[in-house]
């Protein structure tokens, strides 16, 4: 690859092959977007996970799914059975290309079809195999099943989501599959690397619920060093403004009176009072009240080790909130986000995804990437870049390939097969 | 200390990021052998180090466990950036190093004289991360915030939990700890590859309300695809059923199940021993389970609450149906008996600390695994040895440094 413009991607020289089911799609997306030239080989008739909604215009088709629009853009994509012999055969072919390929079958799928991270090496020394499942390659429950909702949970992050008169919450949009990916990128680049200076190539593990545990915050540490269990806690507002507001047209999250993060009480105090409803706040008694507040005692009523100092607390902060709710209810949350933010306040919006769409930090910023989908007449807005390299841009390269939509581009003009031999692998099933 | 064999030895980073996003991105490399040098400073703490869990009664800057899970295999160096002559002291640095990270409110390292240019000036291919909340400019560039109401702003609150209930988020600052510094993490590191490639360096900014929007792209096309702005749906999922976490016997025990085939849905009749109402004509496809679901998981409840959320999962993968205990952090750390055999916390043993749990590399390369080289770094720690081995100054100016609270 040595085209000028090449050199302007960051992965310009990479080729990778994208096996991956849903848990690996977006590190495929993410190597593409870099620059790296992502083949995603499917089976036959398509990858599963395009059938899974939401689809375009609520068409249900396998050329219509936004949920596999939004993870495999950037990519070309071929067909190929590898559980037949003659795919293995051109999966070979196709590995000796390549730099990185990329799987989420269940472990031993590939080994027992010849297609293993040691065999692979023999047909392209140095090359990086990187495996997404839910549990790793090894251990007692590497075999297990391991969808999103089963690696939140065993993780530890889903026993800190949502109310505790609930079952624990399952966060939206598989964020399994994003951590998930996103480590397995970053493995890989990290491989990469290696290769470099070493020329030797490596497997790339990664375990769904491994790639989520970071995301228990502290509470992992809090059992390992105080003995207390951290579990969900819904939208209890230990501290009055740290915590989820209702408003006119929606929902605000406020962080207001930790010392060090943002304006202080009395910014947030001022602000009421500027608009008449600060209440009975503004009294010295309620002055006294937030003056005695310091980090200490915040710390103390938060974290709640205290049972006789929170009890005499409680009244007070339960009157502080209850005026705030009322200021909040009368507010709506773009416009709160705004005025707060000028305050120097930390509140923010609950946004929803009309809200994202017409941020206009986002749009300011022109965020927001476009792709011309042909076969629907129309050009989708995706959401753009996680980040923005100076001299190597993040791109969204096109829309996501249909359905074998390189199948002659990479096996004849690239492999060198003839239009007889794709005939008649496709024949047979195997294309 | 011997990095000679992991990927990124030789890479030194000069690390002025503080709390969740930046430092946890940085100990990625440091773990993979890369000498990341935290410049920190009393005179403007890491809020971290501040921050819990501490052991009781022993509150110093040095034993959050918070912070100290974030910065394992890094050294830190005080060096006090308020004082004028401490920019001389960071540009020594930054001329022997590959990377400056940073993710302070945008223009702070510029009020510390640390412009773009003026790293250009000592090290021409100096790679920049910069993770500023908005990014540089615009109307809301410099609004404040972390993980908290960012977690919020990139529309996770909004779309998860249960309907009838406010979008109180995930009970973290869920963005901070994996999505952004991941995305950190993956720009750097193709920086690096494009750096060994050309010889040119480039700066990356990671605006984290961008990154963080990209962990919901469903639901961003299904607004501007169709116009339908999505809700919280709780557990269920729209091509699963059952799909949610059941409660077991206990207290607050709980077991996720998910059946998104009709073979899984025979598999959980087998493993439930085939009761009764299991045959029953409605809840033979993925449809009338749909259509019936709030009935479906009262009777599937009245299965797993006789039963320990444990033996629950493996009865149920047993018989080839997804299904994993809703674990607390005592579970993960102490319980599961496979994250134990494949050792993915470590402890590692800190002078003030302690013994204390770290979380281990978030993905495993089979010859050259990451690892935790040390503890967490005490507050100055290492700056004398940043000082003579790094930075080539010698006793005298050292000790002047320290007296004018420059290395502070």
């Amino acid at each position: 690859m040595t085209d000028p413009v090449e050199t302007s991607l960051a992965l310009g020289d990479i080729r990778v092959l994208d096996l991956a089911g849903e848990p690996g799609w977006y590190c495929g997306k993410l190597l593409a977007e870099l620059g790296a030239d992502v083949i995603k080989v499917e089976p036959p008739g398509g990858d599963p996970g395009r059938r899974i909604g939401p689809f375009y215009h609520d068409e249900v088709a396998p050329e219509k799914s936004l949920y596999f629009f939004a993870h495999n853009t950037s990519k070309r994509s071929v067909t190929l059975n590898v559980a037949a012999a003659d795919g293995q055969a051109l999966f070979r072919r196709l590995a000796a290309t390549a730099d990185v390929a990329i799987e989420t079958f269940p472990p031993g799928f590939l080994e027992s079809i010849g297609l293993g991270y040691q065999a692979l090496t023999q047909v392209r020394p140095g090359i990086i195999v990187a495996s997404v499942t839910g549990f790793g390659q090894s251990g007692p429950h590497s075999h297990y099943k391991g969808p999103d909702i089963v690696a939140v949970a065993t993780s530890g992050m889903m026993y800190l989501a949502g109310f505790p008169e609930d079952p624990p919450n399952r966060p939206y949009g598989d964020q399994s599959h994003y951590c998930a990916s996103i480590q397995a990128a970053t493995g890989i680049l990290t491989a990469l690397l290696h290769r470099e200076r070493t020329g030797e190539g490596q497997h790339v593990e990664v375990s769904m619920q491994e790639a989520l545990s970071m995301n228990q915050e502290t509470a992992m540490q809090t059992w390992d060093i105080r003995g207390e269990l951290r579990s969900r806690m819904g939208n209890e507002r230990r501290l009055p403004a740290v915590g989820v507001y209702e408003c006119q047209d929606g929902y605000m999250t406020f962080y207001v009176g930790i010392p060090g993060f943002g304006a202080p009480w009395s910014s947030l105090l001022q602000w009421m009072a500027d608009e008449g409803m600060a209440e009975d706040l503004l009294s010295d008694e309620w002055r006294g009240v937030f003056q005695g507040m310091d980090m200490r005692l915040i710390a103390q009523l938060y974290f709640g080790h205290d049972a006789e100092l929170a009890a005499q607390w409680k009244p007070r902060l339960v009157h502080v909130d209850e005026v705030l709710v009322r200021f909040v209810r009368t507010h709506k949350m773009q416009e709160m986000y705004e005025e707060g933010q000028r305050r120097g306040l930390l509140v923010a919006p609950c946004n929803t995804p009309k809200d994202i769409v017409e941020n206009p930090q986002l749009n300011y910023r022109q965020w927001f990437a476009t792709a011309s989908h042909p076969e629907l007449e129309a050009t989708l807005t995706y959401p753009g870049p996680p980040y923005r390299l100076s001299d190597t841009p993040w791109r969204l390269r096109g829309r996501p390939p249909l359905i074998g939509e390189h199948n002659r581009e990479v096996y004849c003009q690239e492999l060198g097969l003839s239009a007889e031999q794709l005939a008649a692998l496709s024949g047979a099933g195997v294309v | 200390m011997s990095k000679g064999e992991l990927p990124l030895a030789g890479v030194r980073v000069a690390d002025f990021t503080w709390f969740g996003a930046g430092p946890i991105y940085t100990q990625v490399l440091a773990n993979h052998g890369a000498q990341v040098i935290r410049v920190e400073s009393q005179s403007r703490i890491d809020g971290l180090r501040l921050a819990h869990p501490m052991p009781e009664g022993k509150y110093t800057w040095n034993v959050s466990g918070y912070f100290n899970n974030f910065n394992a295999s890094k050294l830190s160096f005080a060096l006090n950036m308020k004082h004028p002559k401490a920019l001389a002291v960071a540009l020594r640095l930054i001329a022997i190093s590959d990377i400056v990270a940073e993710n302070y409110t945008a223009g702070t390292l510029e009020k510390w004289g640390l412009s773009y240019e003026a790293m250009l000036a000592v090290k021409p291919d100096i790679i920049l991360v910069r993770e500023p909340m908005q990014g540089a400019g615009g109307p809301h560039g410099d609004f404040g915030g972390f993980g908290f109401v960012i977690t919020p702003l990139a529309g996770v609150s909004h779309l998860s939990g249960f309907p009838h209930r406010e979008p109180a988020g995930l009970g973290t600052n869920y963005t901070d700890y994996v999505i952004n510094p991941g995305h950190a993490a993956i720009a750097t590191l193709a920086a690096l590859h494009y750096r060994n490639r050309t010889g040119k360096g480039q700066v990356i900014e990671v605006a984290q309300v961008e990154s963080s929007i990209c962990a919901v792209s469903t639901a961003i096309l299904d607004y501007t695809a169709n116009g339908r702005v999505g809700t919280r749906q709780g557990n269920r999922l729209g091509h699963a059923a059952p799909h949610g976490a059941y409660r077991c016997a206990g207290d607050d025990r709980w077991c996720a199940i998910a059946v998104f085939t009709d073979d899984e849905w025979r598999a959980l009749c087998r493993a439930m021993s085939d009761p009764e109402w299991t045959h029953e004509e409605r809840f033979a496809t993925l449809q009338g389970r749909k259509e019936n679901e709030d009935e479906l998981d009262r009777l599937i409840e009245g299965w797993t609450a006789e039963r320990s959320a444990e033996e629950a999962m493996e009865t149920l993968q047993a018989e080839g149906v997804p299904a994993g205990v809703v674990q607390s952090a005592r579970d993960v750390l102490e319980n599961d008996p496979h994250l134990k055999a494949r050792g993915y916390y470590v402890y590692q043993d800190h002078a003030e600390a302690g013994r204390t749990a770290y979380d281990g590399p978030g993905f495993r390369l089979s010859k050259t695994p990451g690892r935790l080289q040390s503890p967490a770094p005490m507050l100055g720690e290492h700056t004398a040895q940043v000082c003579s081995e790094v930075l080539g100054m010698d006793d005298e100016e050292m000790a002047q440094l320290v007296m004018e609270s420059v290395l502070f």
